[in-house]
């Protein structure tokens, strides 16, 4: 028994001598000497690395800082080449924005849709044809970007001009002729768009005089008349003129 | 029976001596030694944290950098353009 308890004692006091050493993991010297060797090579090895990381940024920002320089001096001169000013670029470019951004929602409308917004679209296409002629237009990615938006508009025209049709009535009911037609509110509401009518209809109304009924006619987009609608106009009136003249 | 009790604290104290012996004789780092490894471990770790930080920061750098290049590419053949366009 007094041996057992003996040996206790014993084994509590290694414990206790042997113990701290065990808990806190201690190292040797040796070990010591080799890991701050170790940590001090890595050390030198990160220092060596972040000056150079840091000669880099530098010279990075130094870069930066001439490509601004050059970047205003370069748009400075194409401006002057051009002839405007940084404002008048500026607005141009928020108008471009603006319809390249509107045509793209309307052409995720539906044809049925997309009528609604017949005036607004003839209108940008006006707009966006006068644009094409202005100076910025010889920057060639303005360029790009103006022709691909007139092919956009002039697809939506075309979806306009194909869903908007009418069917010719008879004469002594509806009194229906190009003149009529044209002067209905659901059309142009102008009779003297009637040549659109005829020009847009080219393969059906041979002579504008004659529409037959249950014809369905095209009613083309627009508000005015284009240069040929009108020389087709001019020479049948020069034709009617003629015709009615009395004969020497 | 008193052998018994005799072999166990021969043991015994030759167990405790040995292990007097074992923790008293091995060499340690001191206290301040302690200090400098874990002081030269922290500053590596901060600049691990630092190089991280500086290589995001050049990453971007460089990336400002190219898309600046690619303006002013862009900007030097609008001017060419323009310049032929116009028969300056």
């Amino acid at each position: 028994m007094k041996t057992k308890i003996f040996l206790t004692i014993v084994l509590a006091l290694m414990f206790l001598i042997d113990a701290p050493s065990v808990l806190a993991q201690e190292m040797t010297k040796e070990q010591w000497q080799q890991e701050m060797s170790q940590f001090t090579a890595k050390r030198n090895d990160l220092k060596s690395k972040l000056d150079k990381l840091n000669g880099d940024i530098k010279n990075l920002q130094d870069q930066s800082k001439k490509l601004d320089g050059d970047l205003v001096a370069c748009n400075d001169e194409l401006l002057t080449l051009l002839g405007i000013t940084q404002a008048e670029y500026d607005a141009f470019i928020s108008e471009l924005n603006g319809y390249e951004s509107r045509v793209n929602e309307l052409m995720r409308l539906s044809d049925e849709e997309l009528l609604k917004y017949r005036d607004e679209i003839l209108k940008m296409n006006g707009r966006v044809n006068e644009m094409a002629k202005h100076k910025m237009a010889l920057i060639p990615r303005i360029n790009d970007r103006l022709k691909k938006l007139q092919d956009n508009i002039a697809s939506l025209m075309k979806t306009l001009d194909k869903s908007k049709t009418y069917t010719v009535g008879t004469w002594a009911k509806d009194r229906d002729c190009l003149w009529n037609i044209a002067k209905k509110k659901d059309t142009y509401n102008n009779a003297w768009m009637w040549p659109k009518i005829w020009q847009g209809n080219k393969d059906k109304i041979k002579n504008p005089d004659i529409i037959k009924p249950k014809w369905v006619l095209k009613i083309p987009a627009g508000t005015e008349l284009t240069k040929e609608e009108k020389s087709a106009a001019n020479s049948y009136y020069k034709k009617k003129a003629e015709a009615a003249a009395p004969v020497q | 029976m008193i052998l018994k009790n005799r072999i166990g604290t021969a043991i015994a104290v030759l167990t405790l001596s040995a292990s007097l012996f074992i923790a008293g004789c091995t060499s340690k780092p001191s206290a301040e030694e302690l200090r400098q490894l874990n002081d030269l471990k922290a500053e590596v770790t901060s600049l691990e944290k630092q190089i991280a930080e500086q290589e995001r920061v050049k990453a971007n750098l460089e990336k400002e950098v190219a898309e600046k290049n690619g303006q002013l590419k862009q900007c030097q053949t609008d001017k060419d353009a323009v310049k032929k366009a116009t028969g300056q």
